[in-house]
């Protein structure tokens, strides 16, 4: 195609390098760069934490730092890990890549995206601000009342975690709409829901669970508030109030969040593996179904983290057989790895390492779940490090080397360099040897009884050598982490240059150049087959120029079901009401945790003007 | 690639195709399904502490009539939105249209006003301060009229919308405004069911 056609694209859909076009940019490759970027800083500060608390307890009755500081370490390191890193990585890889996947120029509402990009920043700002004030939260990630009420838990530190919270409930929601609509509208001609990527699927199925789940966790922390300032009564047992609703809404939030930060995961490890065993994956539908299936039956399980409540013995079985059914469904993956490992030629690159990884984790964690789905099992270990184990498993194993394994594969086409494969290895092989150091002794260390958020325990328990080996395991396992940190910087300066294609891979981001143009791809590509670049299919045969689109910011809305295609979709482009409304939010949200509610009134006035300004109509670019 | 040539999906002509008018139709459906959770979750929440505390049986139940007429003035809003508001709007009457917004939102502001007002004569015997009950009762209720006042925004906004040409984004800002709307006057109906019917039986 003409460069003057690809110069009009460009023109359409390139920000402008400037201060402004920096900050008002709705491109879903430099946002998704930025979540990520953002993410793994957040990865970082979480590890930090998690060093400092693991020298303190090296050895019995240390004091390097003080139980108040340590009950702030655990729970921001929670808090850091499990909504800041987790979930955001995960959407990083979607936003960037389920444009290029389905063949969309971008994601539906662009600048929701910006938006959502925003908030995520500022709410761990937000959370942070509070550390410097030595206020931050203190009563762990999920914050059981009636300890988080005001008459025990006094200062600002849990009025940080509801407000920071629900600002990022804000953004999280709104990326999952995004993705929702864009999966379900966007995609190229041809790839029916029959051919969707599972990387697709899994995302989908992650951004229906947190359109359906994160409600909860913004009515919990509204009555949270509203307790601890404005005198109600929810979780105040004195005036009928009752501590166990707040368990009940805040797991019915939590456990789907789990998935939601491990369904993608397993996406990304379906892509990666059939491209490294030279084949398609071995049962798809059964792959796809039971991601699906994962998701729902996720809703029926979150008393299990409450079964030492006291409940009937009909709802502890129902939802410890709920919990073991899900078992099944992830039995039912990683069968379908090993039979594609098993059935192909696998070529152990260092995300093949990563994956691998991934899949032996997964299975050890996933066991001791099992394990620890059995109610009397469940008494026992209950609040011990035996838990510390299982979920550092399943979220590190789950997350973490999935996560990995993506970038190895992935950040080729993001940067446009290869990362050496060398240091990949020894990357993986020291994380992952770290790693089993450094968690597998809490199995037997929760056995012996170990509680956990405990800042110390006496020499008498013996339980010294069992956490000095976790600790040196945690360094080591840090240490395998930054090599993957050096390999990335070392590769943007002198990587050897991807090409469109560096895996030969099946999916259609690996049709765009590496960094893909603004535009990603001149002819909307068409698709016949689940593998789109292994078929005879051209792509972008196009003989009239009918998917060029570029008479402004357009992409091709299709059928859901079949896509077929619809109609044109015309997208936004750059705008600053996206960081204005991200910015009053925070405000808000600050002088809430400050009580300071004139302020926050007039939030909320400009938050409404900011909103008008943003959806205001403006003349686009393309149309006369 | 040649064999390119001989498969060919068979799809309609792209150069036919209309501007997509339905992109924001799907956003506002995904937002009021998670809304109507965030609704869901607050009213498993009064089951919840009712069934905990063994009494919802308040002593003073709180006033049908009031909820009763409140719900009928939105009902109507509802109808008046989309018989004088999108009907008018597909026959492209721009200032019936106009016309019909502002009344469904007169009637909006009128449904806000009252329920301030019945809020204020139960104050005397249930705050949110008394019990769990006070407590949930307020938030379901405040809420609620949270999403009134967004729902009125949206249509407050779409009353000023110039006609500009149909390409401009949002697309169908009526439509979806009138979703939101419609949304907002079902969960009433759950909240007079909920709240003032059943503590009356």
């Amino acid at each position: 195609m003409s460069a003057a056609v690809q110069q009009h694209l460009t023109e359409m859909w390139e920000s402008p390098h400037t201060i402004r076009g920096w900050f008002a940019t709705v491109d879903h490759k430099t946002l998704g760069k930025r979540y990520l970027a953002s993410a793994f800083i957040f990865l970082l500060v979480g590890g930090v934490e998690a060093l400092i608390m693991r020298i303190q307890l090296t050895g019995a009755n240390q004091s390097f730092i003080s139980p108040e500081t340590y009950d702030q370490l655990f729970t921001m390191h929670g808090m850091t890990m499990i909504y800041w890193y987790a979930a955001p990585v995960l959407s990083g890889f979607s936003i960037y890549f389920v444009p290029l996947l389905i063949g969309a120029r971008d994601l539906a509402y662009p600048r929701l995206n910006a938006f959502t990009y925003w908030t995520l920043v500022l709410s761990f700002i937000l959370l942070y601000l509070s550390s410097f004030a030595g206020q931050s939260p203190h009563a762990g990630w999920f914050a059981h009342a009636p300890y988080t009420e005001a008459a025990y838990s006094p200062g600002y530190g849990m009025d940080v975690f509801v407000m920071s919270l629900i600002l990022l409930t804000i953004s999280t929601t709104g990326g999952a709409i995004n993705l929702i609509v864009s999966i379900l509208r966007l995609r190229a001609p041809g790839m029916s829901i029959s051919k969707m990527p599972v990387y697709l699927y899994s995302t989908l199925t992650m951004s229906v669970l947190i359109v359906v789940a994160m409600p909860a966790l913004t009515v919990a922390g509204v009555f949270l508030e509203l307790d601890r300032r404005y005198s109600t009564h929810f979780f105040t047992v004195a005036r009928d109030g009752n501590p166990i609703l707040w368990q009940q809404l805040f797991w019915f939030f939590a456990h789907p969040w789990v998935y939601i930060v491990f369904l993608p995961a397993t996406g990304i490890i379906s892509m990666l593996l059939p491209v490294f065993c030279r084949r398609p994956l071995v049962g798809y539908p059964y792959v796809v179904l039971s991601t699906m299936m994962t998701g729902l039956t996720g809703f029926g399980v979150w008393v299990h983290h409450m079964f030492s409540i006291g409940m009937s013995q009909m709802a502890m079985s129902f939802f410890s057989a709920a919990s073991m059914t899900i078992s099944i469904f992830t039995a039912i993956q990683v069968f379908a790895w090993v039979a594609t490992i098993w059935k192909g030629r696998p070529i152990l690159t260092a995300a093949m390492h990563w994956a691998g990884g991934f899949m032996a984790l997964l299975v050890i964690g996933g066991l001791n779940g099992i394990v620890s789905a059995v109610v009397p099992v469940d008494w026992q270990v209950h609040d011990t490090y035996f838990l510390l184990a299982h979920l550092h498993y399943v979220l590190i194993g789950g997350n973490v080397f999935p996560v990995f394994a993506g970038l190895y594969y992935w950040l080729p086409k993001i940067t446009g360099r290869m990362m050496s494969e060398r240091l990949g290895k020894w990357s993986f092989w020291v994380s992952f040897i770290g790693f089993n150091i450094g968690f597998f002794p809490m199995h037997l260390l929760g056995i012996a009884g170990m509680p956990r958020r405990i800042y110390t325990y006496p020499a008498e328990l013996g339980l010294d050598s069992l956490n000095l080996t976790a600790t040196i395991g945690s360094f080591i396992f840090g240490v395998g982490i930054l090599l993957s940190i050096v390999n990335f910087f070392k590769s943007l300066r002198n990587g050897a240059i991807a090409g469109k294609d560096p895996w030969k891979a099946d999916t259609l981001e690996w049709a765009t150049d590496s960094p893909p143009s603004a535009y990603e791809v001149v002819h909307i590509p068409s698709v016949t087959s689940r593998s789109p670049l292994w078929d005879d299919h051209d792509e972008n045969f196009d003989p009239y120029n009918e998917r060029i689109l570029d008479q402004g910011r357009l992409t091709l809305a299709t059928t859901w079901l079949d896509a077929k295609p619809l109609a044109i979709s015309r997208l936004p482009g750059d705008s600053l009401a996206p960081l204005w409304l991200s910015l009053v939010l925070f405000l808000f949200f600050g002088a809430m945790i400050m009580h300071w509610l004139w302020v926050a009134l007039a939030a909320v006035i400009a938050s409404v003007a900011c909103a008008y300004y943003w959806v205001w109509p403006k003349p686009q670019k393309g149309v006369a | 690639m040649s064999a390119s040539q001989t498969i060919v999906p068979q799809t309609p002509s792209i150069a036919n195709l209309k501007t997509d008018q339905d992109l924001g139709k799907y956003g506002i459906w995904l937002v009021i399904s998670t809304e109507g959770f965030l609704f869901v979750d607050l009213f498993f929440s009064y089951f919840y502490l009712a069934n905990r505390t063994g009494r919802w049986n308040v002593e003073i139940p709180p006033k049908l009539g009031f909820a009763l007429i409140l719900l009928a003035i939105l009902l109507a809003s509802s109808v008046v939105l989309h018989l004088f508001g999108e009907k008018a709007v597909e026959k492209e009457k721009y200032g019936a249209a106009r016309a019909g917004v502002a009344a469904t939102l007169l009637l909006g502001l009128i449904f806000l006003a009252l329920e301030g007002y019945s809020m204020y004569l139960s104050w005397s015997n249930l705050t949110p301060a008394t019990d769990s009950y006070g407590s949930i009762f307020y938030t379901i209720l405040c809420f609620h009229a949270a999403h009134v006042i967004v729902g009125s925004l949206m249509l407050i906004y779409v009353l000023f919308l110039p006609l500009g040409p149909s390409e401009t984004t949002p697309h169908r800002p009526l439509h979806s405004a009138t979703l939101y709307w419609h949304f907002v006057d079902a969960v009433w109906i759950f909240v007079v069911l909920f709240l003032f019917i059943l503590p009356n039986l």
